[in-house]
């Protein structure tokens, strides 16, 4: 156990009542419930956290947020590993083992850290310049290698063991940050009326507040705020809530963590992503403290101003004793104040030729040594900071230090209002980059619009909550806000890259990205901020660059000998923050995946052997075990039982549409490329649809119930595009129609009984029915009860034999079907699973959805005659393209297979027995069954026109598994082509 | 929430559904009005209750007519000149969740506001249930219903089980 050696005795929002129990690569230390775990480590001495990205350097904590580019850890616990989480956001809890990530065998001892020795040769763009060569595959070499060496951390490979949840969550008033300017806001729109809620990324409340003495005016501030708004009934404060992305509609992606240090919640999703839909939205966001250029300024002691401070006045640890401050700003004097009150030897290195006398005065009055116009050139130290080497009016000295805080200003955080399109500005009087003008329904307010005072972003805030409420139409008077004037002074901003060290200067820490970088990008040509970030991979990191863009940003313009804002900025997309996979899959894995739908015959073929399958969203069977041992055995036994004598198939999953009105029979003329305005009633005709290419779009059959009603039949697949096609139709194209279409494919329980046995099997079924061949023709309907339940029966085949398509009641399905089976079992009735059911439409020449694939037309299809030379239909023009008559275009065929002990394959390509079967082919095989009519294999084929034509041989080619078949060119009617067993 | 308070229980969920003809809708509503004894909801997501009978309006054209349990259905006879009718006596199963964590459910499910007016009892809205489109009625201060398609119903029904797991 460690001393917590660095923790001082009094002060900070952690409780010294309650020690936490943790472990850093191995090593158990001990922090307190309040941490952070890099606050615990701090408090523990530990200052070399993790390695570097490119060139392994050594690495400390950086900064106390979201920002953090380098103390990046893994949490590994329970088998499960999570990589790439700042420590400067994990909030500390018992148990969490947390490893150091990008070095071996030891943090300490890094093998790749050699890399540095060889960084001359590892500049921007070295990838692309080196391993491109000596021939056109060599990258494919070299990548195996190149993947092993580089990333960041190391996924676990086991399945993820946490529960993840999705929620959704509706406010007025949706308030980003719970800083000063946040707090106020909230406070002011709460008191409006509106329906508030408070995101806010840490978790304590506060912003930048927490960075104050725990026991100062600001915290009584702070608490005072946090009690008034928890009373409150209409608002809804969301700590450990990150605002990773905003969307259209004002819909706010969260992330909410689960509190870690409550085992009550221990069983709880571990993360919530929730959907927030705001009607206003007040962005509160702050603003992160720019670093400072200079060589070796990623040393581990390098830490920036206000986290120095952060750690001091929140969690109570000194980071270092020796401290040098260097900024080009006001704002890092108040941490130098508060780390030389608390007993460190401080010297600030002001870059300003003359600080502010009033801050002058008191560091005079703190024994605090000023150095003006002074900046860091270099820094030595492994592991951790020793010397500095700063360079001023008096010339280069060197200093003695531990720790090295630096403050460039700051820049305004404008990520997420810039997701919605919002252009940031740079503002020269602050020196950044602030939101371009906002939409009436969002608001800023506080230092991410500039207004870098806590007494300004307090009233600001106040403006912005009672705007963004009164845009809700809620508009009671809100009571004057609460002061609180921390005496910050003007952050007068001075940003330049001074002269640095012959050490590497990082602009970006995370992806190791320096000056040279940006400069050797400037003399290739990559001018553009866009350009730059591509070719040295700036900003590309997990912190997406949050603390390096405005160095960079500020380098290429000095390059360039032009403004910051002629430069440009970069583009801000979701999501800020790293998001877990697992957040935004919810609850939606495993069985949850995606819904499921079941026919009302589902229980019973569960309970009678079917296997199962997957079917779009549908479970249908797909062959009965009492069949066969498998399926191959299966399908052709139930093929048999069809074709002999009756076979029973449960067609529920079919789309079933009610298309109705006085207009109906128009409709359908227009939606089918055949006609059906001269369709009797009673009558059913198959229809194809095409789409306005001319392609076709998927077939079924239409029923004329009445003069005025039809029933529509879809595939299983195209059920709801079909649905979706005719009201987008209706609604569009047409909306004088006076027509109505209805899903009813939940309504009714369809089966079809087929098979030269079907109709005896219907007879005894239903015995008061006459379904004779005179009271039910082919493609006739008979409409009637069945206890008491509506029931049609349309005489339709798919399989080619006499058959019977019978609808009933849903809650009735499984009832009708038993009652079927029994009926049925005189005459060997026997169901059978979608298998057997593609099988024989196969052995028939029937198309479906491998043909019907969106690229085959009604030519290619051998259905052109329906259409014939009807014209105003959907998609009736661009079907006669030229294109679609080319003689090449590929046609439906039969093959069979005429290679003994060999078999067809679907996918197949299609060769001519004397070419090398190399490419694409001039054609593939579609679906294939074994026939137990033929005996051997046959299939479908798409083959073009042009290259051979019935009776000759072309070779089936099937690589997956190095099959080559010899098949002959048939009609791809298999069976009876006269349709005499429709009629038997 | 390790244990929410709330129950779901599952029914079938009889309905017609009734569409006017654009350019004659007045006179169909006219029509239907008398036909079922009562007025109709005026906008889309309101409702009207009549012994046992509860008419929303679904869609600026369309409306549902739901009945309670052991309801018989009204005999409509829809001019076809006016609007059509159909049936949905089998198609639609009727979840009724009930309790005092139901909103807490209902945020987990549905994209519905339990605070908002348009989500108040005696308001219906469309939305969907994990990608399938569902109707909210909202029955109590803590009770809602959603009809959701039959095919559907128990992958729906595990779904919403599953949130105290």
């Amino acid at each position: 156990m460690s001393s917590n050696h660095k923790r001082l005795s009094m002060g900070g929002r952690i409780d010294r009542e309650q020690p936490v129990e943790f472990t850093f690569d191995g090593r158990s230390l001990i922090g307190y419930r309040g941490d952070t775990l890099a606050s615990a480590l701090l408090a523990n001495g530990v200052t070399l956290v993790g390695r570097s990205f490119k060139y392994h350097r050594p690495r400390g904590i950086f900064s106390a947020g979201p920002e953090e580019p380098n103390a990046l850890v893994t949490l590994a616990t329970a088998g499960k590993r999570e990589p790439n989480l700042p420590a400067t956001t994990l909030e500390l809890a018992d148990g969490i083992v947390a490893e150091s990530q990008n070095r071996w065998p030891s943090l300490a001892f890094d093998v790749q850290s050699v890399s540095g020795l060889f960084a001359p040769f590892l500049s921007a763009g070295f990838y692309y310049k080196t391993f491109m060569g000596p021939t056109r595959r060599a990258w494919m070499f070299y990548e195996h290698f190149i993947r092993k060496a580089a990333g960041l951390g190391r996924a676990g490979s086991d399945p993820d063991p946490d529960r993840y949840d999705i929620s959704q969550a509706f406010a007025d008033v949706a308030i980003v940050g719970g800083g000063p300017a946040g707090l106020s806001a909230a406070r002011a729109a709460a008191a409006a009326g509106a329906r508030v809620a408070l995101i806010e990324q840490d978790f304590l409340l506060g912003g930048q507040l927490l960075a104050e003495p725990s026991d100062s005016a600001a915290a009584a501030w702070l608490r005072q705020a946090e009690a008034e708004l928890e009373s409150s009934e209409t608002v809804t404060l969301m700590k450990r809530t990150t605002a990773f992305g905003i969307y259209d509609g004002n819909v706010i992606g969260l992330v909410e963590q689960r509190d870690p240090t409550n085992p009550q919640l221990a069983g709880e999703a571990r993360q919530t992503f929730t959907m927030l839909r705001a009607r206003s939205i007040v962005f509160a966001t702050g603003a992160i403290e720019r670093p400072m250029v200079f060589s070796n300024n990623d040393r581990p002691g390098v830490m920036l101003a206000s986290a120095a401070r952060t750690y001091l006045n929140r969690f109570a640890v000194l980071p270092g004793k020796k401290i040098i401050v260097a900024t080009t700003n006001d704002s890092a004097w108040r941490a130098v104040f508060d780390l030389a009150d608390a007993g460190a030897d401080v010297t600030v290195a002001d870059l300003r030729a003359a600080p502010p006398a009033a801050l002058a005065a008191e560091a005079a009055r703190l024994g605090v040594v000023v150095r003006a116009g002074t900046h860091i050139v270099d820094l030595r130290g492994g592991h951790a900071v020793r010397r500095a080497t700063l360079n001023g009016p008096d010339g280069q000295s060197e200093a003695s230090c531990d720790l090295v805080c630096v403050s460039g200003g700051w820049s305004p955080t404008v990520h997420l209002t810039s997701h919605l399109g919002v252009k940031p500005q740079y503002h020269d009087d602050i020196g950044g980059f602030v939101p371009g003008a906002f939409p009436a329904d969002r608001f800023g307010a506080g230092s991410m619009m500039g207004n870098y005072s806590t007494a300004g972003a307090i009233e600001d805030g106040h403006r912005a909550g009672t705007e963004a409420a009164s845009f809700c139409g809620k508009s009671a008077p809100a009571p004057t806000p609460s002061k609180l004037d921390l005496g910050e002074t003007a952050t007068a901003l001075l940003f330049e890259i001074p002269s640095v060290g012959r050490g590497k200067a990082f602009v970006d820490f995370q992806m190791d990205v320096t000056t040279g970088d940006v400069e050797l990008a400037h003399r290739e040509g990559y001018e553009s901020v866009e350009h730059l970030k591509r070719y040295t991979t700036l900003g590309m990191g997990t912190d997406q660059g949050k603390t390096s863009n405005f160095a960079a940003l500020a380098s290429m313009a000095t390059l360039r000998n032009a403004t910051i804002p002629e430069t440009g900025a970069t583009t801000f997309r979701p999501p800020y923050t790293a998001v877990a996979l697992g957040a935004l899959a919810g609850r939606a894995i495993g069985h949850h995946f995606k819904p499921i739908r079941r026919t009302p015959m589902d229980g019973w073929h569960m309970a009678n052997g079917a296997e199962m399958l997957e079917v779009g969203l549908w479970m249908r069977p797909y062959f009965y075990r009492q069949s066969g041992l498998d399926v191959n055995e299966a399908y052709v036994a139930e093929m048999r039982s069809v074709r002999q004598a009756a076979g029973l198939m449960d067609i529920s999953t079919l789309g079933k549409i009610d298309v109705q009105g006085p207009d109906a029979a128009i409709f359908l003329d227009r939606i089918y490329a055949n006609g059906f305005a001269k369709l009797p009633v009673g009558r059913a005709r198959y229809g194809v649809m095409l789409r306005d290419d001319g392609i076709v779009f998927d077939d079924g059959t239409t029923t004329r119930l009445a003069e005025n009603r039809f029933f529509m039949t879809t595939s299983t697949a195209k059920a709801a595009d079909v649905l979706s096609r005719l009201e987008f139709l209706l609604d569009t194209a047409w909306p004088d129609l006076r027509v109505a279409v209805t899903s009813v494919s939940d309504e009714w329980a369809a089966m079809s009984v087929a098979g030269p046995k079907s109709r005896a099997i219907l007879s005894a079924a239903f015995p008061a029915l006459d379904v004779s061949d005179a009271a039910l023709a082919h493609m006739g309907l008979l409409e009637s009860e069945w206890q008491g339940r509506a029931l049609r029966i349309l005489r339709l085949s798919y399989s080619g034999e006499r058959a019977y398509e019978i609808y009933v009641g849903a809650t009735a399905g499984e009832q009708l079907w038993t009652h079927l089976l029994e009926a049925g079992r005189p005459f060997d009735l026997k169901p059978y699973g979608v298998e057997a059911l593609g099988a024989l439409r196969v052995e028939k020449g029937h198309v479906a959805g491998p043909e019907i694939d969106g690229r085959t037309t009604l030519d290619d299809l051998g259905l052109g005659r329906m259409a014939g030379k009807r014209t105003g239909f959907v998609g009736d023009v661009l079907r006669r393209r030229p294109a679609f008559q080319a003689p090449d275009r590929q046609r439906l065929v039969g093959l069979e297979c005429i290679e003994e002990g060999k078999r067809l394959r679907g996918g197949a390509i299609l060769f001519l027995p004397d070419e090398k079967p190399y490419g694409h082919g001039h054609g593939r095989v579609t679906s294939v069954t074994f026939s137990p009519e033929r005996g051997h294999y046959v299939g479908l084929a798409l083959l073009a026109g042009d290259v051979a034509s019935e009776g000759s041989e072309v070779v089936a080619v099937y690589p997956m598994k190095a099959e080559t078949v010899r098949a002959r060119i048939v009609s791809p009617v298999f069976l009876d082509s006269q349709g005499e067993r429709l009629h038997g | 929430m390790a244990s929410p308070d709330f129950s779901l229980s599952v029914a079938d969920c009889p309905l017609i559904q009734v569409d006017g003809w654009d350019g004659a809708l007045g006179q169909f509503e006219s029509s239907l009005s008398a036909s079922l004894g009562t007025k109709l909801p005026a906008s889309v997501g309101e409702t009207v209750r009549q012994k046992g009978l509860l008419v929303i309006r679904v869609a600026p054209r369309r409306l549902w007519l739901a009945l309670d349990d052991g309801i018989e259905a009204p005999s409509l006879a829809v001019d076809p000149d006016l609007g059509c009718s159909v049936s949905l006596d089998e198609g639609r199963v009727r979840f009724r969740m009930a309790g005092a964590d139901v909103a807490w459910v209902v945020s987990k499910c549905i994209t519905v506001d339990w605070r908002a007016p348009a989500a108040a009892p005696g308001r219906a809205v469309l939305t969907s249930l994990h990608h399938v489109p569902v109707l909210f009625l909202r029955t109590g201060d803590t009770a809602c219903e959603l009809i959701v398609p039959r095919s559907f119903s128990q992958s729906l029904s595990d779904w919403i089980s599953g949130l105290d797991c």
